[in-house]
């Protein structure tokens, strides 16, 4: 959908009737935003999961009013990153309502927010969500007097379980309603006049407080199942062990879960689809190339949907089942602080773990993910570092297809072979780059249990994004490719290719192919090798090629609009040189020891 | 409430599952952001080896993970009431 990460411009700024979604990272905001407009907007349980916004239509007495998921915040007197850059902008941009909301099992850090908001002098209501968690940890929240305190509406609610929106809606058009003016200049009961009443808190710090110290009430409760479970995987023993084994378990759901609903979709694309644009293009179109392009062994509608379907969307859809599993437990960010240190080692800091998990998925969220890092130096180190060395699960998916055939060391050697690169240019990056990378410094969340409800909308989202992303790209990448060998220009270009491809890389010179679809996506540097009949050196020198060859074009495009069209070009080349360079040289060592 | 200073240590240096007052800190707005401030009380409860973070519980309310080059320039003074009924965190 457009309306995902849309940019920040002025006219979203002074765009009229806008409701704002504001909060501290990581309390709902984005659930709230799904279940009151409609349009899915991505959640996790880690701080940042939204850095730039979403925006939705939502309906009030009748009319429509933009609400906008504003990425989350700590503090709007001092920006620590780019995300909270945007926050601050929007605060400041004059909206009809903002829809704070607060963390009922850390209110007083939340309250800091709740209160700093009063300054903008916008109608507030204030959201109290994950009041499940709250009372999980024996925290009681006395709403009532927490809405004296605050001046303005409270609502209590479970976003996941969607209570508490009905009455926020209300709220909101109570709001919208009595905005318009006041019969009276000054009365008790409308918005407007509350609003102008509105005082500051000098220290909002001290404030928090001494509210919280009048409305949160700390029971006993035993600590629960989750919160001791939270606690063991962030300590170094069992954590790190607790780690290792739910990433196995993850590799494991995404190699042996992909090969098992491979097969059905194999069935299906072989005997229901590429059979049904057979039957159908051969009733009116001759015998010929013409023919042959379309539904040929090789044809566009046929190996489009193999490739992206059969090969490359079980593995996709495997590696989300896993991922969004994880991201919203709060499983990441325990990660990044169990390996910080080896992190740190490298340059890096934990956090940007999180950021390197999400690249196994697709680059381009990775990269616009880096927005919540607090230093130009660490978002750089990072982007370059994924684009270079970490493959997304689409290329993925085909590595696996390709090495299928070799023996088993193939994938995992492919594998160290990409961490090793990660770690490498990671290191080169952040010695070549200027500034510095901040210590780590994160918030560890609550452990929840994903929502089935929001797990199950998140990871359609996931597949309907990939398959429209892929799809469409695949089967014009392979009518250009087909045109390009049924005109002969192919050949001509594999010719002059020759002594790389061949003579450097010791690849078929059909191998070309792979590198010019390689551009468009990353996938398509691989599928290609599928039909050469490769020896296992030339596979895997074709899979690590592959592997550090150009980011695709969406991540290119993404690199040049987060940084400069400058670092987008410089990055690019250098994947192209270091992925040729290396590449031959795995495998003149591999002729060498006689592979 | 009854606050036994105890001099003033670095937070990386700071003894585990105790409970210690933030004396100073750096100038890092993401600090004051997360609600680490002078008189915020934490307790360790975790640190890394290899360089790795502190793991900090804020307040009795959050937890933080803290990185070893800002840790060891967080001052820290131990506030000795924890086991009292009367800890204010507790």
């Amino acid at each position: 959908m457009s309306h995902h990460n849309a940019q920040l411009n002025d006219k979203i700024l002074n765009a009229p009737n806008k409701i704002l979604l504001m909060g501290n990272p990581n309390v709902g905001k984005s659930i709230f935003f799904t279940e009151l407009t409609g349009i899915h907007a991505m959640s996790s349980n880690y701080a940042g999961s939204t850095v730039s916004f979403a925006q939705g239509k939502i309906s009030l007495n009748g009319e429509e009013y933009t609400l906008i998921d504003v990425p989350g915040t700590y503090s709007l007197s001092e920006p620590t990153s780019e995300a909270e850059e945007i926050a601050v902008r929007f605060a400041k941009s004059g909206a009809a309502a903002i829809i704070c909301v607060l963390d009922a099992s850390n209110l007083e850090r939340n309250l800091h927010l709740a209160m700093d908001l009063r300054k903008y002098k916008t109608p507030l209501i204030y959201v109290l969500n994950l009041m499940d968690v709250a009372e999980r940890k024996g925290i009681v929240v006395n709403s009532k007097i927490l809405e004296k305190e605050l001046g303005a509406p409270v609502i209590e609610a479970v976003a996941t379980k969607k209570q508490g929106l009905d009455c926020i809606k209300g709220h909101l058009e109570n709001i919208v309603k009595n905005q318009t003016g006041c019969p009276a200049n000054h009365c008790d009961k409308c918005y407007k006049c509350h609003v102008n009443q509105m005082d500051e808190y000098g220290d909002t710090w001290r404030a928090s407080k001494e509210i919280c110290r009048k409305t949160c009430f700390k029971v006993d409760a035993k600590p629960s199942f989750l919160d001791k479970l939270g606690d063991a995987m962030v300590k170094p023993w069992p954590g790190v062990l607790l780690a290792l084994l739910v990433m196995a378990a993850a590799i494991g759901v995404i190699v042996f879960g992909g090969r098992g609903v491979r097969f059905p979709l194999l069935m299906l694309v072989n005997d229901v689809i590429a059979p049904f644009f057979r039957d159908f293009f051969t009733s009116f179109v001759p015998e010929g190339m013409f023919l042959n392009i379309l539904v040929g062994e090789f044809g566009i509608f046929v190996i489009a949907f193999e490739w992206i379907l059969a090969l490359i969307f079980p593995y996709v859809l495997m590696f989300y089942v896993a991922f969004t599993f994880l991201e919203d437990t709060g499983f990441l960010p325990r990660m990044g602080v169990l390996f910080d240190n080896v992190m740190r080692k490298m340059g890096m800091q934990g956090g940007s773990l999180i950021h390197m998990m999400m690249g196994y998925g697709c680059a381009v969220p990775a990269i616009i993910g880096t927005r919540s890092a607090t230093t130009r130096k660490e978002r750089l180190v990072i982007s370059a570092a994924i684009c270079f060395a970490i493959p997304c699960i689409s290329q993925l998916g085909a590595l696996m297809s390709l090495t299928a055939g070799y023996s088993w060391w193939m994938m995992p050697a492919l594998l160290l072979f990409s961490l090793v690169l990660f770690i490498v240019v990671a290191m080169i990056a952040s010695k070549f780059i200027k500034g510095k990378v901040d210590p780590l410094l994160i918030e560890v969340p609550n452990v929840l249990i994903p929502s089935p409800r929001a797990y199950g909308r998140k990871l359609l989202s996931r597949m309907r994004h990939f398959l429209k992303d892929a799809q469409g790209p695949m089967m014009i990448a392979i009518l250009f490719a087909a045109l390009l060998a049924e005109s002969g220009i192919l050949a001509v270009i594999a010719d002059a290719a020759q002594p790389i491809v061949s003579g450097w890389l010791g690849l078929p010179a059909e191998a070309v192919t792979a590198l010019i679809l390689g551009i468009v996506r990353r996938e398509m540097s691989v599928a290609p090798l599928l039909a050469l009949d490769l020896t296992s050196l030339q596979a895997f020198v074709g899979g690590a090629v592959a592997l550090m060859y150009i980011p695709c074009l969406s991540a290119f495009a993404i690199l040049a609009k987060e940084f400069k069209a400058k670092t987008a070009i410089i990055i690019t080349l250098s994947t192209v040189a270091v992925a040729i360079f290396i590449g031959g040289v795995i495998n003149h060592l591999g002729r060498l020891l006689g592979a | 409430m009854t606050t036994k200073s105890a001099g003033v240590i670095n937070l990386y240096a700071a003894k585990k599952e105790s409970v210690f007052e933030i004396a100073s800190l750096p100038g890092i707005g993401l600090l004051e952001n997360l609600g680490l401030r002078v008189g915020t009380k934490v307790i360790v409860k975790g640190r890394y080896a290899f360089g790795g973070p502190v793991l900090l519980k804020v307040e009795n309310a959050f937890m933080v993970a803290v990185g070893k080059d800002i840790a060891t320039q967080i001052a820290v003074k131990e506030v000795a009431c924890y086991e009292s009924p009367q800890c204010p965190i507790k």
